[in-house]
């Protein structure tokens, strides 16, 4: 951070020496003199560090909070310090526990169902011959993507209602019990795994069509002149070609796996529902703005990043290893 | 010959060409069968809703509508088009996304410029700044306290100032910087021009495909976006049409669990509803076709080098 304030005062108060007198000078003294020759590509960098030092670094000094009693009125410095106090209270309480739970196997659901999904999805359509009718439903399935989790939410809260729902009328006229998708808790999560995979399933297939196009045609000639079929040609040639792909796709989906899907959450539970699904971010925006339990809640939200961001590292750490490739 | 020509014809027409066994060809009907009902299962939603916004209440809620309305009318536009709630929340959405992706696409396309060079010193550290951003953050409580610090909470500009820059779209447009020939650089430069000037009058016109994607990227998310204000804003007067959606439909949800206890009270305006969902989609899906276009370049630009 200090790397690029600083320096513009050191700048400003030496005259600019000549950049090839001494090839010896330090990293302050050449980024000065860099900055007075160049201060016009450094001043568009202003803005840009200004805003993520402002709403995303000083927020992360707020953590502080999650150790303190926070009291609104005493502020960040003079609220007392507690310690692992909140954290304790998160380890032993049985909310935060049904709401860990919920996170992760919601998370999980999403994971095995919806991650294969759009990769399965991509080698059918690669599989289609006729162009005009792959371009459109590659059209029809990209839309809802674009689409706010309040559309969606409202469209399958029309959908599966009981008073006027097409799926409990479909339901009613083969005989069956109409269903409260909403309202029970055994069901929901279905909803919210069905609802993410309309969403999302259509549009996550754009990479993977991505990555076979980046492999080379003349495997494909060769294999089909070594006879190989359509279903060798995809073992052996499109799947380790996409194989990179997947397990980048996969690192960061493993990172998300403590979001397991707030925005859509909170647009579509209830508290009918809470105790199926109820999770880390829905519970930190209930305790923290609802509650105003705000150490409390910084705490959760704190847990969260940390294992997110281990979460992160160590596969990625773990690709390079072992797959010699990574994010970074 | 022939097949020399069918290999230069490509893929997919010599596969054409070529005679399919039977398992392919049900493989054919299987995959075509599919991606149709796949298709259906993403139209039909939208045809009900439609159907249903311009149903008479009580045929929606004796659930007599299907693809088809069932006691036409059009009463339930009007009245959500006269509703000013809905008016000033569709007015705040405009500005939102007006005003929120013009400074956005700013602030993230200066940032990207000077970070695609490499002579840049401290580059890798700066990098690193932003990149941390996107891997850990203070969370919720501590941003939303910051903003009360700040007076920002209650006012139009919390909606957009945090979003200013976006770590992930700022590296699209930085590598697409890094894929423009050095020397357009150089040649500006023996002409006198400074970076600024560079920028302005030489590598932007040639980068206006990426910054549409991205200006498309932040339209979308800011037109969508209902989280920031659900969190900053409690004035009716400011909230955006996603959150005035969000609120109809939680109150809407609120009223469907009392209908369960007792079926016979029915408050649901299920058609208002409909008509209003339908209304916030419009606009997403005049602009469908260049985000299609654009999206997909941008998702391709993004894949390839980031």
């Amino acid at each position: 951070m200090r790397t690029t304030i600083e320096p513009q005062d050191a700048s400003a108060a030496s005259p600019t020496p000549g950049p090839h007198l001494n090839r010896k000078r330090g990293y302050w003294s050449r980024l000065g003199s860099d900055i007075w020759k160049e201060w016009d590509l450094y001043l568009l960098l202003v803005p840009g560090i200004l805003v993520i030092l402002l709403f995303k670094y000083t927020p992360m000094y707020g953590i502080t909070i999650a150790f303190k009693d926070f009291n609104i009125f005493a502020g960040y410095a003079d609220s007392p310090w507690v310690g692992w106090k909140h954290f304790a209270k998160l380890f032993t309480s049985p909310d935060f526990a049904q709401v860990f739970r919920n996170t992760v196997i919601i998370s999980f659901l999403k994971i095995i169902i919806l991650f294969p999904l759009p990769i399965i999805i991509a080698l059918m359509l690669n599989e289609l011959r006729n162009m005009l009718f792959k371009r459109t439903v590659q059209t029809v399935i990209y839309l809802p993507h674009f689409l706010s989790w309040v559309i969606v939410g409202g469209l399958f809260i029309d959908l599966l209602s009981t008073n006027g729902g097409i799926v409990n009328k479909v339901l009613v006229s083969l005989n069956m019990e109409p269903i409260a998708f909403f309202l029970d808790n055994s069901v929901f999560r279905s909803v919210l795994i069905t609802s993410a995979g309309w969403k999302e399933t259509g549009w996550s297939t754009i990479v993977y069509l991505a990555a076979f196009t980046m492999i080379d045609p003349m495997l494909y000639e060769a294999a089909k002149i070594d006879g190989a079929g359509r279903w060798k040609q995809l073992w052996h040639i499109t799947l380790p070609g996409i194989a990179p792909i997947i397990i980048l796709m996969f690192i960061l989906r493993l990172g998300n796996v403590l979001e397991a899907g707030t925005e859509q959450i909170l647009v579509m539970y209830n508290p009918v529902v809470y105790q199926v699904s109820d999770v880390i971010g829905t519970y930190v925006y209930r305790m923290g703005l609802g509650n105003q339990d705000y150490s409390f809640s910084t705490a959760v939200g704190l847990f969260e990043a940390v294992i997110s961001f281990t979460l992160v590292i160590v596969g990625n750490a773990m690709s390079r290893k072992y797959l010699q490739r990574g994010i970074w | 010959m022939e097949d020399h020509k069918k290999a230069l014809e490509g893929n997919s027409t010599a596969r054409g060409v070529i005679k399919l066994s039977f398992s392919e060809k049900c493989f054919a009907v299987f995959n075509y069968t599919f991606f149709i009902l796949m298709g259906l299962t993403t139209l039909l939603p939208f045809v009900n809703l439609i159907a249903k916004s311009l149903s008479s209440e009580g045929a929606v809620i004796s659930g007599r509508v299907g693809l088809l309305p069932v006691g036409l009318q059009f009463d339930t536009y009007w009245y959500v088009l006269q509703d000013s709630l809905f008016l000033n929340s569709l007015k705040n959405s405009v500005l939102l996304t007006l005003v929120g992706t013009a400074c956005s696409l700013t602030v993230t396309t200066l940032t990207a410029y000077p970070l695609s060079k490499y002579r840049l010193r401290g580059r890798k550290w700066l990098l690193l700044m932003f990149v941390f951003t996107m891997l850990f953050s203070g969370g919720l409580i501590p941003t939303y306290l910051l903003m009360q610090n700040l007076n920002l909470v209650n006012t139009f500009p919390v909606l957009f100032l945090p979003a200013m820059i976006n770590v992930y779209n700022m590296l699209i447009i930085k590598n697409y910087f890094e894929g423009l020939p050095d020397s357009l650089e150089e040649s500006a430069k023996l002409d006198g021009a400074g970076n600024i000037r560079i920028l302005l009058s030489v590598i932007l016109p040639l980068s206006l495909p990426v910054m549409a994607t991205i200006g498309l990227f932040f339209a979308v998310a800011f037109w969508n976006d209902y989280f920031a204000a659900m969190i900053y804003i409690t004035d009716p007067g400011l909230k955006p049409m996603q959150l005035y959606l969000k609120e109809l439909l939680v109150s809407s949800s609120g009223d469907f669990l009392k209908d369960n206890i007792d079926a016979a009270i029915n408050t649901t305006p299920q058609s208002i509803q409909a008509s209003s969902i339908l209304l916030a989609t419009i606009p997403i899906l005049l602009v469908y076709p260049f985000l299609q276009k654009y999206f997909v370049k941008g998702v391709l630009v993004g894949s390839v080098k980031g």
